[in-house]
């Protein structure tokens, strides 16, 4: 681009307003023939008369949620900026649409880095790009600055996982075979017309999910993000029972179930005194089979271990204690967040005990990959 | 009130008219419904919880002196609540006593299918209004399925909706929607780029002073000051549930009703109830002090 675009370079408004529809497509608005022709109705409707009409025009027009907005105003900004009559609320707006871009350039570079953080013209990197790169980002390469993000991202589109998976559980009340005996039984004082129909469906049998999670000291980075993976199992899902280990198994199920996830993970943390040190994965599953096992285990309940499989007890133990629980469940998971190296083999000691009685091996080394469960999750609910 | 849209040839306009229904409208929002009127779109309003999305609605339908026809959504709505469903008990009735008539089948058929039998729900009852055009409010739009919201794009584009056994019914008076969401999830894009779109943010202190004037008219000037700043902050504090401007007004005739005529750490903590509506954040507040909390309001 030669110039930098702006609506004196064309002749008239449905040119003008043509440039700009392109523009903010560009910019990664969802926008088209539509929206432009939506607000040249609205310029014709008097409100190209002053500034600021004309922009909130635009803006309820062209944007369609909060993010969209940011770039909307730096575009906008750009575009139609004419110096003397603008509303001094917008030219405010705009820097701080600026300062957002910088910061998503931070994480192209963390993520895929195939994008050059210098790269400044209208094609800005839209945050949709960058939050598909931060969800391939290994939790372990997260920094400290991005964590945050990658937090905020993690739980919205977490929550939105179990939301769905919540749907999918819901039987229809409307839905069913008819029970005859019940019609004909209800509908008697009405003279046996069946007027209310009875239904009848099966009865969801309640299956339990099992999470037990590492955090030793090999897991460290990934506990972290497991934890909230958890925590938003189990504040969607009453029949989550969470414990974690390391050289000893805490049950956390009622610690984890206030609604400030933030304060949970401090108490925890307080709480494990043994919070990322050895591993002793067999002694902890004996302790799980010992204690909770028969309370909580029965054949339609799924187990879930979140662990690296960096064992520094007894391989033979860790293989009994496995099979016990296998023996008990429908399913034993096993979610490695080594897994996810594509160089990966199951070769530490303790994973290749308890490999024989896994029935799922599946990695959870970053946010991609906890979503894909998704589909997993929906069939053992 | 009876308002002609038409003889609103500015925004400026509807700032005054909302006024006067008792809503503090800024420009941005005034320009948005006079689009509504002009384009005929739909509205989608989004914003935390108790910004004053749905009332929108009301005050659009108190000026327009129209109907208000109110859509709640919900998990697992389908179409049998929300569009029409047959009034099966009646349809029985009715052939019941038809048993003995010599009617053919295909006449029967065609009786218990008739309108008589239909019941409108919100959606239906919107676009067969005959007389004036109603406003019509899909609340809380991002708690319905994502099916659901499928089937709100007929409507919400054509303004007709398809019955099987009736056939297609257009809209005589197309309505005023207005959707509103929490942002729970993100709606769907064919959805959204069928409306117009507007953020609703929490009101800045000046702003949020005007709506408790407007609502509580003999508030004190300097409770209303007081209250406005404590609330201002009391956002920032990143709380599990932030006050909306609904909790203030409701904090407002909480102390008006217990008759304080200032805050301090006696009167936050009787009516802290009317803000802060949970345990942890209750917590968090009084960890605080009371004191040091309206210290720093007054600092604003």
């Amino acid at each position: 681009m030669s110039q930098t675009p702006h609506y004196s370079h064309h002749e008239d408004l449905t040119d003008a307003l043509l440039a700009f529809t392109q523009l903010a497509r560009e910019g990664g608005l969802n926008v088209g023939i539509e929206e432009m022709i939506q607000s040249k109705r609205a310029a014709l409707a008097g409100m190209i008369r002053e500034p600021s009409t004309f922009y909130y025009s635009l803006k309820g027009i062209f944007c369609t949620n909060e993010e969209d907005i940011k770039v909307f105003n730096s575009l906008y900004y750009m575009f139609w900026q004419d110096n003397s009559g603008r509303a001094k609320e917008e030219q405010e707006a705009a820097p701080k649409a600026r300062n957002k871009k910088r910061n998503t350039g931070s994480m192209v570079v963390l993520g895929a880095g195939n994008a050059l953080e210098g790269e400044e013209d209208s094609h800005n990197t839209s945050g949709a790009s960058a939050q598909e790169r931060l969800q391939e980002t290994d939790f372990s390469k997260v920094s400290s600055i991005d964590a945050q993000m990658l937090e905020e991202l993690a739980e919205r589109l977490l929550k939105q996982m179990s939301m769905r998976l919540k749907r999918k559980m819901k039987t229809h009340p409307r839905k069913g075979a008819i029970d005859v005996r019940k019609t004909i039984r209800q509908n008697m004082s009405r003279g046996g017309e069946p007027m209310v129909l009875a239904r009848r469906s099966r009865k969801p049998r309640k299956q339990r999910l099992i999470l037990l999670l590492d955090v030793s000291g090999s897991m460290d980075k990934y506990s972290f993000f497991l934890l909230r993976f958890i925590c938003v199992l189990q504040a969607h899902f009453e029949f989550v029972e969470a414990f974690i280990f390391s050289t000893s198994l805490i049950r956390i199920t009622d610690s984890i179930q206030s609604p400030n996830l933030q304060e949970n993970l401090k108490r925890l943390s307080r709480q494990a005194d043994n919070w990322s040190s050895g591993t002793k994965i067999g002694e902890c599953l004996r302790y799980f089979n010992e204690n909770y096992a028969k309370r909580l285990l029965n054949g339609s309940s799924t187990v879930i271990v979140l662990s690296d499989g960096l064992d520094t007890g007894e391989p033979l133990v860790l293989a009994r204690e496995a099979k016990k629980i296998r023996l008990r469940t429908r399913q034993l998971v096993w979610l490695n967040p080594l897994k996810g190296n594509p160089n990966f083999q199951p070769i530490q000691r303790g994973m290749q005990a308890a490999l024989p009685e896994i029935d799922v091996f599946r990695s959870a080394h970053n946010l991609r990959s906890l979503l894909e469960l998704e589909s997993f999750l929906a069939s053992v609910i | 009130m009876n308002l002609d849209i038409s003889q609103i040839s500015h925004p400026n306009q509807l700032i005054e008219l909302f006024d006067q229904q008792g809503y503090v409208a800024d420009l941005e929002l005034a320009t948005i419904i006079f689009l509504l009127f002009r384009l005929e779109k739909p509205l989608l309003l989004e914003g935390n919880p108790g910004v004053g999305k749905t009332e929108v609605a009301q005050v659009l339908a108190g000026l327009l002196d129209t109907e208000l026809i109110r859509l709640q959504c919900y998990e697992g709505l389908d179409v049998n609540a929300a569009v029409y469903e047959w009034n099966y008990q009646k349809q029985l009735l009715s052939i019941k006593i038809q048993e003995q008539s010599d009617l053919s089948l295909a006449q029967k058929e065609e009786h218990i299918f008739g309108e008589d039998f239909l019941l409108q729900r919100p959606l239906l009852k919107a676009i067969s209004s005959t007389s004036k055009a109603p406003v019509l409010l899909i609340d809380e739009v991002d708690r319905a399925d994502e099916e659901f919201e499928a089937f709100l794009l007929e409507l919400l584009s054509a303004f007709q909706i398809s019955i099987p056994e009736l056939g297609t019914i257009k809209a005589i008076q197309k309505p005023h929607v207005i959707l509103t969401s929490n942002r729970t999830r993100e709606l769907s894009d064919a959805l959204k780029r069928r409306c117009l779109y507007h953020w609703v943010s929490y009101p800045d202190i000046h702003k949020e002073k005007q709506i408790l004037k407007k609502h509580i008219p003999d508030i004190e000037e300097g409770l209303a000051d007081q209250m406005t700043k404590m609330v201002q902050l009391l956002r920032e504090m990143k709380l599990n549930k932030a006050p909306g401007i609904a909790e203030s007004i409701d904090w407002a005739r909480g102390l008006l009703a217990l008759g304080y005529k200032e805050i301090n750490a006696e009167s936050l903590s009787s009516t802290m109830g009317a803000v802060v509506k949970s345990a942890s954040d209750m917590e968090q507040i009084q960890n605080q002090g009371l004191d040091n909390l309206i210290t720093r309001s007054e600092a604003q």
